[in-house]
């Protein structure tokens, strides 16, 4: 189930592995910034790397995309090795973190030359699909500059695709941008991995992280500390929360192993109580064990554990 | 890689389309310039300054002003793409899309010697205006071929020098300052206003370790059949000169980072 990273995935430069980075690490000076990292991506899923700022996720990526160069171990893209030959290129679609700004040129320029230095001559045809799916065809005339900050975030993601990438990274393509823009980059991202495209991405949106990703690594210090499916996760590092509100105050002195609070309910004179449920807990015993009877029980709720507790849990450990 | 592919060509054109968007920059500046030197020194002061070879002054001067021109610009073309290339963050996409380093540099360099043949174009043509209202009537090329060569060969060089400059420098201060301190003095010193003849001695022979008094009296050779250095020199400096920016260029831009400041 969950991966133990530091022996999970063994030597592999399959052309059937999107991406399969082995033992990677990186050195600024003394500094270490990426230490021994290793994993593989599987064909079709979309893989969120979260960590906290200066975790190493700008420099893996950077080492995959052929910007950084690893101090030691090797990146497969698609069974070819990075930095030997560009073919690995051909298949990688990469959003930076930064917007870049391109000057004198408009978007439709700035896509038109993207598409050539793939070597795409006449590309008319995907770059208007893609202005149209990102809502920036009425801007194609315009520069960099004078788009909003989610327009350029859209033109670099434009700008990534234009040659139909089969593996694609996105550096915190939604960091500082809105909800609504943010959903429907996250939709597109989905239908992307509908069409059979690899994704892997950073994002500091555990929530989003959770309902997008299929499976996710987390990054500390440059090690890759947990892998996993996300829903393995969270079953094994997170807690589901019983909320039971009572409909007057709890028995003075009221004590459980696995209360976590108590408060008082706004408005009403009950009291909430909050208990955090150990694995394989089954709610009918825990209830039981509480001793309260049915009619003193306002109302009860489960909350599923999330995956912002799992990243806590491993950041804490 | 023997032949061009599409992404150097897609590179080249967009070093040209770049500097073609900021004309009035790129090229009118440039040439507004040399005019003034034209109109200055060739015009003005040149009536009275004699040369033994027995060509005017104004026609000494066309030629240097023309090779000034290529050089400067050829140089600035390069370094200043990849500078601001480097200051928006424009110069990792090279890294990440699919071109050869060698791709990258000979759209780079050849990028920088469009814009140097164009402005030492109309420089030539302003100075042909001007000895034709001083003298009534224009310079004729003396050797068409080796104006052509000596352009290209000293364009090409000064591009890859300003590509090797510019992957060195770690801001706009430096690049300046190579400019204003290395290449403008050796482009002045390098005999552009005047024949080393009538230099002392003592200032010839400092003048004849300066490579750029090759490249332009190869220029004013091809164009009024008089140099101050033997042909077969300016030759052999000019290539030279080329396999070694050339070399640098390409190391640089192998070794240095593309990451934006
Ligand atoms: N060029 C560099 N020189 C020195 N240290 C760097 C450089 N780039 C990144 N770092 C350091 O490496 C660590 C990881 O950075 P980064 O990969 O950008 O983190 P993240 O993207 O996870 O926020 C940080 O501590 C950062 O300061
Ligand atoms: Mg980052």
């Amino acid at each position: 189930m969950n991966q133990d990273v530091s022996k999970s995935v063994p030597v592999q430069k399959s052309a059937d592995i999107p991406l399969s980075v082995q033992g990677v690490s990186k050195y600024y000076g003394e500094f270490k910034a990426l230490d021994k990292v290793e994993f593989n991506l599987e064909k079709g899923e979309i893989f969120g790397l979260l960590g906290p700022n200066g975790a190493g996720k700008t420099t893996l990526i950077s080492a995959i995309v052929d910007l950084e160069k690893a101090s030691s171990g090797d990146i497969f893209v698609f069974g070819e090795k990075v930095g030997r030959g560009l073919q690995t290129k051909r298949d990688i679609g990469f959003v930076p973190q930064e917007v870049i700004n391109h000057g004198y040129f408009n978007v439709e320029e700035i896509l038109t030359f993207h598409s050539g230095f793939y070597g795409i001559r006449n590309n008319k045809k995907r770059i208007e699909e893609l202005l149209q799916r990102l809502a920036l065809w009425e801007h194609k005339n315009k520069k960099v500059k004078q788009l909003s900050g989610g327009m350029k975030r859209r033109l670099m993601i434009a700008k990534a695709l234009v040659h139909t990438p089969k593996l694609f990274l996105l550096d915190e393509p939604t960091a500082g941008v809105d909800i609504e823009l943010r959903n429907s980059l996250w939709e597109f991202v989905v239908e992307l991995k509908n069409q059979g495209t690899t994704v892997l991405l950073t994002t500091h949106y555990l929530e989003e992280a959770q309902e997008l990703c299929d499976r996710v690594g987390i990054l500390r210090n440059g090690v890759l500390e947990k892998m996993g499916h996300t829903k393995d996760l969270i079953d094994e590092l997170s807690n589901r929360k019983l909320v039971i509100d009572l409909n007057g105050k709890a028995p003075s002195g009221f004590s459980h192993p696995c209360l976590e609070k108590q408060e008082k309910l706004e408005g009403v004179d009950g009291d909430r109580l909050v208990f955090k449920l150990p694995k394989g807990t089954e709610m009918g015993s825990i209830i039981n064990s509480l001793g309260f009877s049915l009619d003193s029980i306002k109302d009860i709720q489960t909350e599923e554990g999330t995956l912002e507790e799992v990243f806590l849990s491993v950041l804490n450990s | 890689m023997l032949m061009p592919r599409v992404a150097f060509w897609t590179y080249l054109a967009k070093e040209i389309k770049r500097y073609l968007k900021v004309m009035n920059q790129t090229v009118l500046t440039p040439v507004v310039n040399t005019s003034l030197y034209l109109l200055i020194f060739g015009v003005s002061m040149g009536e009275n300054i004699q040369l033994s070879s027995g060509v005017s002054y104004l026609a000494f001067l066309i030629p240097g002003l023309v090779m000034m021109a290529c050089l400067n610009n050829a140089f600035q073309n390069s370094s200043s793409s990849l500078i601001s290339g480097k200051f928006s963050g424009d110069l990792e996409d090279l890294k990440i899309v699919p071109i050869h380093s060698l791709e990258i540099l000979w759209a780079l360099c050849i990028g920088g010697l469009t814009r140097g043949l164009m402005v030492s174009s109309v420089t030539f043509l302003v100075g042909q205006t001007f000895h034709y209202l001083t003298a009534g009537s224009f310079i004729p090329l003396h050797q068409p071929l080796l104006l052509i060569y000596f352009l290209i060969i000293g364009g090409l060089s000064f591009a890859l020098l300003g590509i090797s400059v510019a992957f060195w420098a770690q801001n706009f201060d430096q690049l300046s300052a190579v400019g204003a301190f290395v290449l403008t003095p050796l482009i002045f010193l390098g005999g552009v206003f005047y024949s080393i003849e009538n230099l002392a001695p003592f200032w010839q022979k400092i003048t004849v370790i300066n490579p750029l008094l090759y490249l332009i009296n190869g220029v004013r050779y091809g164009i009024i059949g008089v140099s101050d250095v033997p042909l077969s020199m300016a030759f052999l400096v000019s290539f030279l000169g080329f396999v070694f920016f050339f070399s640098i260029a390409y190391v640089s831009l192998k070794k240095s980072s593309y990451k934006r400041w």
